[in-house]
């Protein structure tokens, strides 16, 4: 495929309160074995892509120990290549960037290394199973500057950081865009990720850079749209869990118990979602064990109850213990008699025998890494 | 700069495995799938990577496709070296005539060339039929503090299980003084485990010497340990006291994939200590349904299971569907178990369908395992016998 893919692994989407205290948003586990950053990857890479950089502020050591070089991908080959952007101080600037289109300029060396005719950048705050093939087709078709990809979606109550909210004409184009206010009805929401020339691109980010412009949004890409410049919208079909709190967290964990996200995200041909491998064994049930409802990965030991849950890698559940609508990430440990609902625990957490912990669906209970109960 | 490798492995995978068909009609028994997301040959290459060994040259020769494929070039078991590393060597054309490998001996005779290639001062000498985790480097210490010509690995059977082994006879410090194969009267229960260390030097000249002799069979446990012992060969027993089984026949393959389930399995393949690595067939977490009762027993990915599943070992990307029943059974990969259909004391092997309200096998207790081929298509209904093994489609009724 003729394009660079260009992630930006910040927190400018929104950060997911304890969750990414310690890691960027890309790096928050998901649905049992993955990080949210493997179904973008994977997307990309699915798509013939093959040169990804990420750009990252802060707090990504996560990120790239999950990461690493690209392999589980193909992406650490001679002509296929994965590359992180990590912020460097330099007399020009540099350093954590605030905006996204700040880090392009600051990787503006990184940009010109390629011979790509087309870009794809994106934030990584959602999780779908995307064909770049087809939007890059509709976005050659259409001959627009930009195309612009949005989820069909409803808010259900006000963001700290605001939502992009598209106009959309029958042709397809973005007439208008706005903040979107708390909605009832499924709206088209911006998931901030952009199709369009890369040459186009290295010029706008070196031209704004002279004008002391830093934000992708506000100084190019509405002044676009308002101008009647030629911006496509594409709508993502199927599922696009789209992540901005612990809340919508959990919700979107659990919606993998439904069968037609699931298919959706996982069972499409050609497009497989892949995540590094950590040679587990296979999941154990014990003799006691009941599991209904829930996505189980490898290298667990289940003597205990599980209902409508996310047990992720390496995870126990001890004997007589009942874990319902929670996910439990790798891991961890329950013991005995242990009773959780609504509950979302991070990493290597250990609750001791017989505790009772609950949350509610929009106040789940966390644990944080490594925590004792 | 001169490199050389303390150690390297051998591995011994040419073998058919002909009691374990029909799982090995079309593939070679070191990757015959193994608990639940395992090929048998993952425990030998893990232990030797965990062992510190990372040289490895694997003999291939029976169906060797899906090995070949299986192995790559190590990359799973951390063996894609620049120097060193996992290496398949198969039968080869030469200018004075091509062979296949003649026996256990001749495989390695034939490959002296990649052994000198690394110029180790040790050999180990392994086969991709057993189930085990061992730490070789234990036995190679041995063997250096004994001063050994050569090591064998034994492990302590029953007497009365002893006469289907090769026993060895040993003094009070472990040097053998005789070797029986299959003994009638057993003097000892240390049986070999066909797991053996040589240093370098005597290993290439016996093997020499036996290719030179047209009367051998080419084996190492019928031509190279005799005629080293014959010579007064400093040789030495290690006693294994871990888990170890061979898996060479239906029942033996099944009784070992029950070994992993369980609270406390004789199997624990979740020790982070010592890993079993494994070539990953992407999948995704396996979905556990509404009407899903799964106990012991171990499930790999991409399974979608709304059944009843009771002491069996399941692989991936597996449905079983609601009302369906599996109970002391091997299910490998891709196989479909419809509704209301019941496996019983069964091995399926990868990408069967027991289609509706089929009936395969039956009670474990006084019961024989039924098998069913690779691919087979048991049709809504149809009955397969306990004791049966199937390798072509049956009609549903």
């Amino acid at each position: 495929m003729n394009a660079l893919g260009f992630i930006f692994a910040d927190s400018v989407d929104g950060a997911l309160n304890e969750l990414t205290e310690k890691r960027t948003l890309g790096a928050v586990p998901f649905g049992a074995r993955y990080r949210v950053i493997d179904f973008l990857i994977s997307n990309m890479a699915n798509a013939g892509i093959r040169n990804i950089g990420i750009a990252t502020t802060g707090k990504y050591d996560s990120l790239m120990h999950h990461v690493r070089s690209g392999a589980p991908w193909d992406l650490d080959r001679k002509r296929s290549r994965l590359t992180f952007l990590p912020p460097y101080a330099s007399f020009n600037g540099g350093g954590t960037y605030e905006n996204r289109l700040e880090a392009l300029q600051y990787h503006l060396q990184y940009l010109k290394n390629f011979s790509e005719e087309y870009i794809i950048i994106s934030g990584c705050s959602y999780v779908a199973n995307i064909d770049f093939n087809k939007i890059l087709e509709y976005h050659k078709s259409t001959g627009a500057r930009i195309t612009a990809l949005y989820r069909n979606s409803r808010i259900h109550r006000q963001q700290e950081l605001s939502v992009m909210e598209y106009k959309i004409g029958e042709d397809g184009r973005i007439l208008d865009h706005r903040n979107a206010e708390i909605l009832n009805e499924d709206r088209p929401l911006s998931i901030n990720a952009y199709v369009m020339r890369l040459d186009d691109l290295i010029d706008l980010a070196e031209r704004s850079m002279r004008e002391g412009k830093h934000s992708f949004r506000r100084d190019l890409f509405f002044p676009m749209i308002d101008s009647g410049e030629k911006v496509m919208g594409y709508e993502v079909p199927g599922a696009v869990l789209y992540m901005d709190d612990l809340s919508t967290y959990l919700k979107n964990s659990l919606e993998l118990l439904n069968k037609d996200v699931r298919d959706n995200l996982f069972h499409v041909d050609g497009r497989p979602i892949l995540t590094n491998v950590k040679d587990s064994a296979p999941a154990r049930y014990g003799d006691n064990a009941k599991v209904v409802n829930s996505l189980i990965a490898d290298g667990t030991i289940i003597e205990g109850e599980v209902r409508n849950s996310i047990i992720f890698r390496g995870v126990r559940i001890g004997k007589d213990s009942v874990v319902e609508n929670s996910v439990i990430m790798q891991e961890s440990t329950i013991g005995d008699g242990v009773r959780l609902n609504y509950a979302v625990l991070d990493k290597n957490v250990i609750v001791q025998d017989c505790r009772m912990l609950s949350g509610y669906i929009t106040h789940p209970f966390y644990m944080g890494v490594n925590e004792v109960i | 700069m001169i490199k050389r490798k303390k150690c390297v492995a051998m591995l011994l995978a040419g073998g058919q495995g002909s009691r374990l068909a029909p799982l090995t009609n079309s593939t070679a028994k070191p990757v015959v799938p193994f608990g639940g997301r395992y090929r048998i040959i993952d425990f030998p290459l893990s232990n030797c990577v965990n062992s510190g060994i990372d040289t490895v040259g694997v003999l291939t020769q029976y169906q060797p496709l899906e090995l070949n494929d299986y192995l790559g070039i190590g990359t799973p078991w951390d063996m894609d070296l620049r120097f060193g590393g996992l290496h398949v060597l198969p039968p080869y054309q030469a200018a004075n005539g091509s062979d296949w490998f003649k026996g256990t001996a001749n495989a390695i005779y034939q490959n002296i060339k990649f052994i000198r290639q690394y110029n180790p001062e040790y050999v180990l000498i392994l086969s991709g039929d057993h189930i085990y985790k061992m730490d070789y480097s234990i036995m190679l210490e041995e063997h250096i503090k004994n001063q050994a010509d050569c090591t064998l690995a034994v492990i302590d059977v029953p007497l009365e299980e002893a006469s289907r082994f090769g026993i060895m006879n040993t003094d009070e410090k472990g040097r053998v003084l005789e070797f029986e194969e299959k003994p009638k009267h057993p003097k000892s229960t240390q049986a070999s485990m066909g797991v053996y260390i040589f240093s370098t030097e005597p290993l290439i000249h016996y093997l020499e010497e036996d290719e030179a002799d047209p009367t051998s069979q080419n084996d190492f446990g019928k031509n190279i340990i005799p005629n080293m012992l014959r010579d007064g060969k400093r040789m030495y027993t290690h006693l294994f006291k871990g888990y170890w089984r061979d898996v060479g026949t239906l029942t033996s393959y099944w009784a070992s994939n029950m070994d992993s389930l369980g609270d406390m399995p004789e199997l624990w393949l979740n020790d982070p200590d010592w890993k079993i690595y494994y070539r990953h067939s992407f999948n995704h977490p396996q979905y556990v349904g509404e009407h899903a009762d799964i106990r012991h027993s171990v499930c790999g990915e991409g399974n979608e299971i709304d059944g009843k599943i009771d002491h069996s070992v399941i692989f991936n990307n597996i449905d079983v569907e609601e009302g369906a029943e599996i109970r002391d059974s091997v299910i490998i990969s891709n196989c479909q178990i419809k509704k209301g259909a019941k496996v019983e004391y069964a091995i399926l092997d990868a990408g069967v369908i027991v289609d509706e309200g089929a009936v395969v096998g039956g009670p474990k207790e006084g019961g024989q395992l039924a098998v069913i081929g690779r691919n087979v298509h048991i049709g809504a209904g149809a009955v397969v016998k306990p004791g049966e093994s199937v390798t072509e489609d049956r009609e549903g009724v």
